[in-house]
């Protein structure tokens, strides 16, 4: 039990590194159902249930009650039980629905608790010039902080099964889990600030103004504010009369 | 292809496209791909900086927030290794345009490519695989991996020599007067264009907060949409760059957003 538990996990820290590769898909139903059918010696149902999985996850089916949220750990949590216990696809979701749900628990607060950390890291290793350090950190942050904990959490819950994960769930108090989610719609806003300290500056500022308009109020996709700012670019810089228009200097906003 | 003065040959570039693979290797909420960002372009900075400082300023530069469609994103890392390549060149160059640049990109490259790999090559890929491994076909899998990946690998290859070339052409003219004023400017006014739209699209900020009774309760969601939509976004960002601006600690400002997300959700002042 503890070995098979262990493979399973593996199986969930390879899919992460799906971010790894390009972002080539390899993370999943379809790949990770076949892979789970392999090592439960069914490739046969792991390669339809893998399939199915897929169109639920894509939305295009629905199976039982809800879509699990964590895809990895959902999928293949899911095809597991359904291999190992011989039920339908319906109540296999059903089980690994609370255990991809606490995954995005997790995957939440380590996005507003240890990224930042990482990240503050990073900036250190660039004042000091340490181009291999940046390097380093980047490659840690993602086997560490996504890699791991994702491995961790599938061969646990595999080996626990899905009642104590979901008493587990239950103990988290419902405003803990809705505060991390809102957490993590604030912290572009940050991202953006930081960005701002770089490039803001008087003669510029409108703009931000303008491109923040045009997505707030007429909801444009960011290509059509770019063509729109492209334009008036151009007319700005075709224009004769120009008087200054020195764009980078370092007034400060 | 490459210039007879370039200090920088077609290795280099590959090199920058293989480890921009790993652009969303490290991806979080708050500055997205920018680890990724600076680990692809790090054997550029390493090639074209042997000074401390600007290597320094290079790291700063690429650690800066980044987001685009993945497998696209080799057409803003050519461009970004061209306009390197001139920034250790010329004693004149403007670096910021490098970051504006970038910006100006990112957004309408993610349209386009969004549009292509998720909405086209993906749907592609999974009717196709879904419907042979349904029947418990392998070659359901494979199919699905290839069919998105090859015109994945080949454009992906084929962005970043391209980007190279145009942000090399972009800056063939450096010398002619003007030029570089007008690049510098509109790479400004565009990429500060783009991180307003950003706010509005990328930052969730909701209020939950009703007041009346019966038929006559509101949301203060709804009165503050009124005056103008997301204005709570808009607000937080602006709020977190002046307590920037003054010095405050990153990580200070970390953990109130925490706070605020926790205590907002538990007196439901906030909602996801």
């Amino acid at each position: 039990m503890l070995t098979e538990s262990i493979l399973v996990g593996l199986v969930a820290l390879g899919a992460t590194f799906e971010w790894f590769l390009g972002t080539s898909l390899i993370s999943r139903p379809i790949i990770l159902g076949p892979i789970i059918g392999l090592l439960f010696g069914d490739l046969q149902t792991g390669i339809i249930l893998g399939a199915t999985l897929e169109l639920v996850f894509l939305g295009s089916i629905s199976i039982g009650a809800a879509i699990p949220p964590d895809v990895i750990s959902g999928s293949i949590l899911a095809t597991a039980f359904a291999i190992k216990s011989g039920q339908g696809t319906e109540v296999a979701l059903t089980l690994a629905l609370p255990i991809a749900t606490l995954m995005l628990v997790i995957k939440n607060a380590l996005f507003v608790f240890v990224y930042p950390l990482w990240i503050r890291l990073a900036d250190r290793y660039a004042e000091n010039g340490d181009v291999k350090g940046v390097e380093f950190t980047h490659l840690a942050a993602g086997f560490f902080t996504g890699s791991v904990p994702m491995f961790l959490f599938v061969t646990i819950s595999y080996y626990l099964g899905s009642g104590v994960m979901e008493q587990f769930l239950n103990t988290i108090p419902e405003f803990v889990k809705t505060g991390l989610q809102i957490a993590t719609g604030m912290l572009p806003a940050l991202g953006f600030a930081v960005l701002m300290t770089m490039i803001l500056s008087k003669n510029v500022v409108s703009f931000y103004f303008l491109g923040f308009i045009l997505s707030a109020y007429l909801k444009l996709p960011i290509l059509a504010i770019a063509v729109i700012a492209g334009i008036i670019v151009h007319v700005i810089v075709s224009n004769p009369l120009r008087i200054s228009m020195k764009g980078g200097n370092d007034d400060e906003f | 292809m490459m210039n007879s003065n370039s200090r920088l040959d077609t290795k280099d570039l590959q090199r920058v496209f293989l480890r921009s693979f790993t652009l969303e290797w490290s991806w979080n909420y708050e500055r997205m791909g920018s680890m990724g960002f600076a680990y692809a372009m790090a054997p550029i900075i390493n090639k074209l900086y042997s000074k401390k400082e600007d290597r320094v300023k290079a790291l700063q530069r690429h650690l800066e927030f980044f987001n685009t469609t993945p497998h696209v994103s080799t057409l803003i890392m050519g461009v970004a290794t061209a306009l390197e390549e001139k920034n250790s060149s010329e004693e004149n160059f403007d670096a910021k345009t490098i970051s504006n640049i970038k910006i100006s990109l990112m957004g309408p490259l993610a349209g386009l490519g969004d549009s292509i790999f998720w909405g086209t090559i993906r749907i592609i890929a999974t009717g196709v695989g879904t419907s042979l491994a349904l029947q418990g076909n392998i070659l359901g899998p494979i199919l699905f991996l290839l069919i998105f990946n090859i015109p994945h690998v080949i454009l992906r290859y084929y962005l970043m020599m391209e980007g190279y070339k145009v942000g090399t052409q972009l800056l063939g003219d450096f010398e002619k007067k003007g030029i570089m004023d007008s690049i510098t400017y509109g790479a400004a006014v565009l990429g500060l264009t783009i991180v307003g739209a950003m706010t509005a699209d990328m930052v969730y900020i909701n209020t939950g907060v009703t007041f009346g009774v019966g038929e006559f309760s509101s949301t203060l969601q709804s009165v503050l949409d009124g005056i103008m939509p997301k204005l709570l976004p808009l607000g937080a960002t602006f709020g977190i760059y002046a307590l920037l601006r003054k010095n405050v600690p990153v990580l200070y400002i970390l953990l109130g957003i925490t706070v605020i997300g926790i205590l907002g959700s538990y007196f439901g002042i906030l909602v996801p």
